[in-house]
């Protein structure tokens, strides 16, 4: 059966026709929609009484890979989710378990950004797995991404290691036809764990290194396991001019799309879909034909330094044109262009030396002329921008901030921390108000300004305590959403009250993970929990943990805000205030609205308080002309209002009135 | 035959819907489709774009990306996204423009001036002579352009001649449920609107 369906989706049916019988992930942009579509399967295979894996949204990437790897453990077959940072937040477990491995198939997915379009590090998994010691698959497109998933569960359970499935966002995200069985195949094993200490446990130095031997002979294993399916692919072109090009992942369609496009005839090809452990034979098998060799793949040279290595430890002398000389950039995706202007490197540089024609046992040496012509080296190397460029082509250029919908109860919140700010007379540029990941980090946009720092998930509460410690004299705010907080911002939390710290957590509970498309969390209403799964509540928590100023909030209500914030930010300890209210869009994908704002366009003085306070993406400027004297007033769209009433409590001139929908005016 | 449209503008505007509509067309002619849609901003009023590779040859393989200077169609929802996304339009291409600018809160408040449309087509135009200026849309927007993309495409390009009103008022009746008569009136303006483009030019 063929369906289009994205790259993470793929993955998910995959995983199902492996027979999977567990899955858990936390989401992030690119990764999300794998377990995003299991769990829409699993939940609709209960609804008929079919059978399904079990699937959750976990607290973490850690606890997600480790409930994972315990049915795995067990002999069933089991798959973890995440995005590249997440692998660190779970690098802990991945690394010990390597050691340990696997008895059922483990798979990791992993899906990395280049080009940082979700926005965050450019973190190369491949290096990440190489430090670990796992395996490696990258699918070139989605369909690869269904088959090497399919494949990944098997590999995994002949070496018995956990296998990173690393995906990149033009794959995760592409849509595309997907020829799959889209079934969930399940295989019925009975779970069984078997007691081993010598590998299950770290308990002395003598398992360890016994384990860490185990690990590297299961690489091995890896590596021929591989080789025997024939996941990577390696062409001679007819006339053999000794040029090949080593594409790895997702750059294979981009080079065959180049080379089906030009006239590309004479160059040989190895595609790569299984790029750790290095297939060693199938590389010696190039070395022995080939004289310039150019290694494509994006962010760091991973494949190009696994096969400089060979390269070496072979004796070949030809030349390898990639990262390390400078050639090609390691910022970035790369674009069309550069993958078309390294086919011309490779094909043409070729003119201008003699080249390393190596000898048929792979040996050969070369001159002293120069690998590549300076010039077109540099014109390769120029190129180091995204591939998606948005950079400033002509003054025109403008940037959309990014902010908070209308309606978000965030809003309400940064508005109340900067207003009880200015209450208490704290000067905003000398008050530190660290951010965390999600929506809440939209707080350091403009109007707000008001976060200062976004470094990972949970590290608004450790890195507050590090600006108490090092003397910071006023107050510090620590700003964090509900899903994070339950993430990685307990222990933190824990540690400042332990140490007793002078800090204010302000924990923003919107009761969804919304960022990246609404997903479910431990503290998500009662309702929307998967069946059999229980509320649990931040409130209850912060209160067991020892916290005894704690005040909850609702961030619509400014006057119960401010006065909240300015109370807590005048006593010492830790104190805790929970401002809750549901994401506005989940909120306005159930409910119909009761009522909307207005503005008197009589009354507006164009003074803009509203839009400088809220900017609200529902306020507009319009060109009425009324009683300003600036012939223009502020306006708010039907459409986009959700009546949250934010603004209403900046307008000073009386112009903001509520409108019942279906009612009047109040 | 190889078609690639990159599609712009902002969160909200329904991109995605207008992405999903035209791609589906390319798919049920039988033709291999590639949709990749970068939303993860869009809710929240950021930078959304849609790009669409198509090919009539099922042993052609290619990426889902387009790169700088590649797109053969631009469809620019809003002016300020659109003149970002200038570089993806090779020249020559056709470049169907919506006169509809949103305004960042920070640009209102500093008072700083924002693109017009005209300084909009002044740049597309050094790059091609098939710009589409799309000034007398109506709401719902991905409406309107979809009835000028289904009605000036066959125009474009001739392999593009599979999209037609027709099928693609089926497409928006059994895809799109809420608001279905909206969005058929608006789409079929839109379809007028793209009549009276392909007279002008």
């Amino acid at each position: 059966m063929k369906r289009s369906i994205i790259g993470n989706q793929a993955v998910a049916y995959g995983a199902l026709a492996a027979g999977i019988d567990v899955a858990a992930g936390y989401p992030g942009t690119p990764s999300s929609e794998a377990l995003n579509e299991l769990l829409h399967f699993s939940r609709s295979a209960a609804r008929g009484n079919d059978p399904s894996p079990y699937v959750e949204w976990s607290v973490n990437e850690k606890v997600a890979f480790e409930l994972a790897t315990g049915a795995a453990w067990a002999g069933k077959r089991a798959l973890a989710t995440m995005k590249m940072s997440g692998a660190n937040v779970a690098a802990d477990s991945i690394l010990s378990v390597a050691y340990s491995g696997t008895k059922g198939g483990l798979v990791l997915y992993i899906a990395d950004d280049p080009g940082a379009e979700a926005g965050m590090p450019e973190q190369d998994t491949r290096l990440f797995a190489q430090w670990a010691g796992l395996p490696v698959l990258e699918p070139a497109d989605p369909a690869r991404a269904y088959q090497l998933t399919r494949y990944a569960f098997e590999l995994s359970e002949r070496c018995e290691l956990p296998v990173i499935l690393r995906s990149v966002t033009s794959v995760a995200h592409a849509k595309q036809e997907v020829e799959g069985e889209y079934a969930y195949k399940p295989l019925k094993r009975k779970a069984a764990f078997q007691k081993n200490i010598l590998r299950y446990t770290k308990a002395g130095a003598v398992i360890c290194m016994d384990q860490h031997r185990d690990l590297l002979e299961r690489l091995k294993v890896a590596e021929s396991s591989a080789a025997e399916a024939g996941i990577n692919r390696l062409h001679e072109a007819d006339d053999g001019a000794g040029l090949f090009v080593v594409a790895a992942g997702a750059l294979i369609p981009y080079v065959r799309e180049a080379l089906s496009a030009g006239d590309h005839r004479r160059l040989s090809t190895l595609f790569l879909e299984s790029v750790y452990p290095l297939d060693t034979e199938l590389a010696g098998g190039m070395f022995g034909a080939a004289d310039r060799i150019l290694v494509l793949e994006e962010l760091e040279p991973f494949v190009e330094m696994q096969l400089r290595s060979e390269a070496s430890r072979l004796g070949w002398n030809g030349t390898i044109l990639g990262k390390l000389d400078g050639l090609f950039p390691r910022v970035g995706k790369y674009s069309q262009e550069i993958i078309g202007r390294g086919l011309t490197l490779l094909a043409e540089g070729r003119k201008g030396g003699a080249g390393a024609r190596a000898s048929a046992t792979g040996v050969g040496r070369t001159g002293g002329q120069p690998a590549v012509d300076p010039t077109a080296a540099q014109a390769a190397a120029a190129d180091t921008q995204p591939a998606a460029s948005t950079q400033p082509a002509t003054p025109l250029n403008v940037k959309h901030p990014i902010t908070f919908c209308a309606g978000c109860p965030h809003r309400g919140s940064f508005m109340a921390i900067n207003r009880a700010l200015k209450k208490i007379g704290l000067d905003r540029d000398n008050t530190v108000v660290t951010g965390d990941i999600g929506c809440t980090i939209l707080g350091m946009n403009p109007p707000f300004h008001t976060c200062w720092t976004e470094v990972s998930m949970g590290s608004s509460i450790g890195l507050a305590q590090g600006f108490y410690r090092a003397g910071i004299e006023n107050p510090l705010i620590a700003t964090i959403g509900d899903s994070t907080f339950f993430h990685a911002g307990i222990p933190p939390l824990v540690n400042a009250i332990q140490h007793g710290t002078n800090l204010l957590v302000i924990i923003l509970d919107n009761g969804w993970t919304s960022m990246t498309g609404f997903q479910v969390n431990p503290g998500t209403a009662e309702r929307f929990q998967a069946r059999g799964d229980r509320r649990v509540e931040i409130e209850g928590i912060v209160r067991g943990m020892g916290v005894e100023n704690l005040q909850v909030i609702g961030p619509f209500d400014q006057e119960q805000s401010v006065e909240a914030i300015v109370n807590a930010l005048q006593q010492e300890g830790v104190k805790v205030i929970i401002s809750q209210a549901e994401c506005a869009l989940t909120a306005a994908r159930r409910e119909e609205r009761t009522q909307i704002y207005r503005i008197d366009s009589e009354k507006c003085t164009f003074c803009r308080s509203c839009l400088r306070e809220t900017g609200c993406p529902a306020l507009y400027v319009t060109a009425n002309g009324g009683k300003s004297k600036h012939g223009q007033v502020m306006a708010i769209d039907p459409e986009l209002c959700t009546g949250c009433g934010l603004c209403f409590t900046c307008c000073k001139f009386d112009a903001i009135s509520r409108q019942k929908l279906g009612g009047s005016s109040t | 035959m190889m078609q690639s449209i990159f599609m712009t503008g902002l969160g909200g505007q329904g991109i995605i819907t207008l992405a999903n509509l035209i791609s589906g067309q390319a798919s049920e002619k039988g033709l291999k489709v590639s949709l990749f849609n970068a939303k993860g901003m869009a809710q929240r009023g950021g930078r959304v774009t849609s790009e669409i590779r198509m090919s009539d040859d099922p042993g052609l393989e290619f990426g889902a990306r387009i790169s700088a200077g590649k797109a053969d169609i631009l469809i620019g929802m809003e002016i300020g996204e659109t003149i970002n996304s200038l570089s993806f339009l090779k020249d020559g291409g056709a470049a169907i423009l919506l006169d509809y600018a949103f305004v960042p809160t920070t640009m209102v408040l500093k008072k700083e001036p924002y693109p017009s449309f005209r300084q909009l087509t002044e740049l597309y135009v050094r790059k091609t002579d098939r710009i589409f200026a799309v000034t007398e849309a109506k709401h719902p927007y991905n409406m309107f352009l979809l009835g000028v993309f289904s009605t000036v495409a066959p125009e474009i390009a001739p392999e593009l001649s599979f999209f037609s009103r027709e099928r693609m008022e089926q497409a928006i009746t059994e895809k799109l449920k809420r608001g279905l008569e909206e969005n058929l009136e608006t789409f079929n303006r839109g379809c007028a609107h793209g009549h009276s483009l392909l007279q002008r030019v």
